[in-house]
């Protein structure tokens, strides 16, 4: 930041000319000080009344402090018009050490005056730069917080799109509405498991954390939607050992799941097996999972933003950006998720 | 008999359409494929008059089958994709139709198509606009190479040249040739990663090292591989937006 402020860029030098003259024709014309004297006078107090002005800036801006702005900039404002007028005071009295004694009489006269005109000057022009930084401050931090604000909202739409997921809806709906020609019974069933499907995805909105197991149903009751829809193609191989206790935020596994599925069951033919590995380390749950993948076959669609998503809603509630790591050889892509665990 | 083939990744959605279609009379299913690769082999195999394509699906997707065909039958879509996606290729198939499908819905389309065939009116999709349809762009092209058919990834091409009714596909393993326009390769890559820099060729941001000035106007771009690519001064002034400068 500028250290004069730059509505005060272009006034301050005006008004210290003006007051420059104003005291100098003043001592001149009604007071009845030599001509020399009238300059010498004015442009020593308006000399050292500048320096006083820019130290004090300097003061204000580098030390921004909690106590209420407009008490401390008056303080400093009191105290450099104090400094200003002593320092004043000193040199006029050395440069008119013998000839004139009038004048060190009339000078000892005047510096109450002095002393109370340059401490509204500096009180004013601290008090004013105070406030306009404290301005600047409240304005960045609201455009900061504007940020998360948007960010946040971000991750909400995405959660939302998530829950919604048209195109699977859409898809098991028609795989029903075959069913109910084919297998009515079979139908039945899996509308049974799309309601239930349906149900948990509402449900789990607005909950922070929710019990790893929970989640692992409504995966469950996502794959056995899966499987009906690509018939046995599907195989998942669990290999769980974790604390019936551990926590995972919502929406974080299950597109981890359906980028698996997307990847592995949609890019390839024939059966397809994806493999969920969980384990506890320490206070951290460690979910690995691995899905055969054909690297010059990917589904072009939507490639990546499913966990570009995952890792910014992690950020998001964690603050680290190391909680997802994806792996990839020629024939498979594992993703692994590092969910912290904070028990109260 | 009309032929009939099925493409679709779902065994579901196939039955569906096959026990649609059972009820009416003068079609015959030659064969149901669950992927774009076989639907392809299909269609050559059976020559047929109509076919059922689902457009997201394992190895090619439906509108990369389509482009690899030289004769193309008459296509009704069949997917999940939501209508404002569908409107855009509307005009160039018989119908769409959306999952989960209706019966009314499907009995309209085939109707629909039995006026075309009457009325010798011949269904075009030549000019398949895949990148709009598509959500976003492609990040591969898919060729035919002596009778086998290869998918070029995006980031392998070094650069694009007309040639007259083709367009050669450059890459550091060989060039293909495929039968397209710059305009339709140009509008189905990412424009952040690709740039039509001359009436006759688009470049890979990714593979310029340097452009020298040639001539009045005009410049030469210098590739990775050692190609040297005509910039023309529109393709001038699109590098310098892309780039930033």
């Amino acid at each position: 930041m500028a250290l004069i402020n730059k509505h005060l860029r272009w006034l301050l030098p005006l008004l210290a000319f003006i007051i420059w003259c104003l005291q100098a024709g003043y001592l001149f014309y009604y007071e009845g000080l030599g001509l020399n004297v009238a300059l010498i006078d004015s442009s020593v107090n308006m000399g050292i009344l500048a320096l006083a002005i820019w130290g004090m800036l300097l003061v204000v801006n580098a030390y921004p402090t909690r106590v209420g702005v407009t008490l401390y900039a008056l303080l400093i404002g009191t105290f450099f018009a104090i400094a200003g007028g002593f320092t004043t005071w000193m040199i006029l009295k050395l440069i008119f050490k013998n000839p004139v004694h009038h004048y060190l009489d009339w000078l000892a006269y005047s510096m109450p005056v002095r002393y109370f005109s340059n401490w509204l000057i500096c009180g004013w022009i601290a008090t004013y730069s105070a406030i306009v930084k404290e301005a600047e401050t409240i304005e960045k931090k609201f455009l900061k917080q504007n940020d998360l604000t948007n960010l946040h909202r971000e991750a909400e739409l995405y959660k939302l799109r998530q829950q919604l997921q048209p195109h699977f809806l859409y898809n098991s709906l028609n795989s029903i509405s075959a069913l109910t020609m084919i297998e009515p019974s079979k139908a039945q069933d899996m509308i049974g498991k799309l309601s239930d499907f349906l149900r948990r995805s509402v449900t789990r909105d607005g909950q922070e954390r929710i019990l790893l197991t929970e989640e692992l149903e409504y995966i469950e009751a996502y794959l056995s939607i899966e499987s009906v829809r690509f018939g046995d193609r599907l195989k998942i191989v669990y290999n769980k050992s974790f604390d019936p206790k551990a926590e995972i935020p919502p929406f974080i596994l299950q597109p981890v799941m359906e980028n698996a599925i997307k990847f592995g069951l949609y890019g390839k033919t024939g059966e397809v097996t994806i493999s969920v590995d969980i384990s506890q380390k320490d206070s951290m749950l460690i979910v690995n999972v691995t899905n055969p993948y054909d690297k010059d076959n990917q589904p072009s669609r939507g490639t990546g933003f499913g966990l570009e998503g995952i890792k910014r809603r992690l950020y998001l509630l964690f603050t680290r950006t190391d909680l997802l790591d994806v792996s990839k050889t020629d024939t498979e892509f594992t993703t692994t998720l590092s969910i912290p665990q904070t028990y109260a | 008999m009309h032929k009939v083939i099925i493409i679709d990744d779902e065994p579901l959605a196939r039955q569906l359409v096959r026990a649609f279609l059972q009820q009416h009379t003068g079609f015959e299913i030659a064969a149901e494929c669950g992927d774009g690769f076989d639907g392809f082999k299909a269609i050559q195999e059976h020559a047929p008059d109509l076919i059922f394509l689902d457009v997201q699906m394992p190895k090619l997707n439906g509108f990369e089958m389509l482009e690899l065909l030289d004769e193309k039958p008459s296509v009704i879509f069949t997917t999940a994709f939501d209508e404002y996606a569908m409107k855009a290729f509307e005009a160039n198939a018989v119908d769409y139709l959306l999952k989960p499908i209706a019966k009314e819905r499907f009995d309209k389309a085939i109707t629909k198509w039995q006026a075309s065939v009457a009325s010798q009116q011949k269904q075009s999709i030549e000019q398949l606009q895949v990148s709009n349809v598509y959500e976003g762009y492609q990040h591969r092209i898919v060729v035919k190479d002596n009778g086998l058919i290869r998918i070029i990834p995006a980031d392998d091409i070094e650069f694009v040249e007309a040639n007259d009714d083709y367009i050669k596909i450059v890459t550091k393993d060989g060039s293909y040739l495929k039968k397209s326009t710059l305009s339709q390769v140009e509008q189905s890559l990412n424009p952040q990663h690709f740039v039509r820099v001359h009436r006759s060729y688009i470049i890979p941001i990714s593979q310029l090292v340097r452009i020298e000035p040639y001539e009045k106007e005009s410049h030469i771009a210098l590739l990775q591989c050692g190609a040297k690519i005509p910039v023309s001064k529109s393709g001038m002034t699109k590098l310098k937006t892309t780039l930033g400068w």
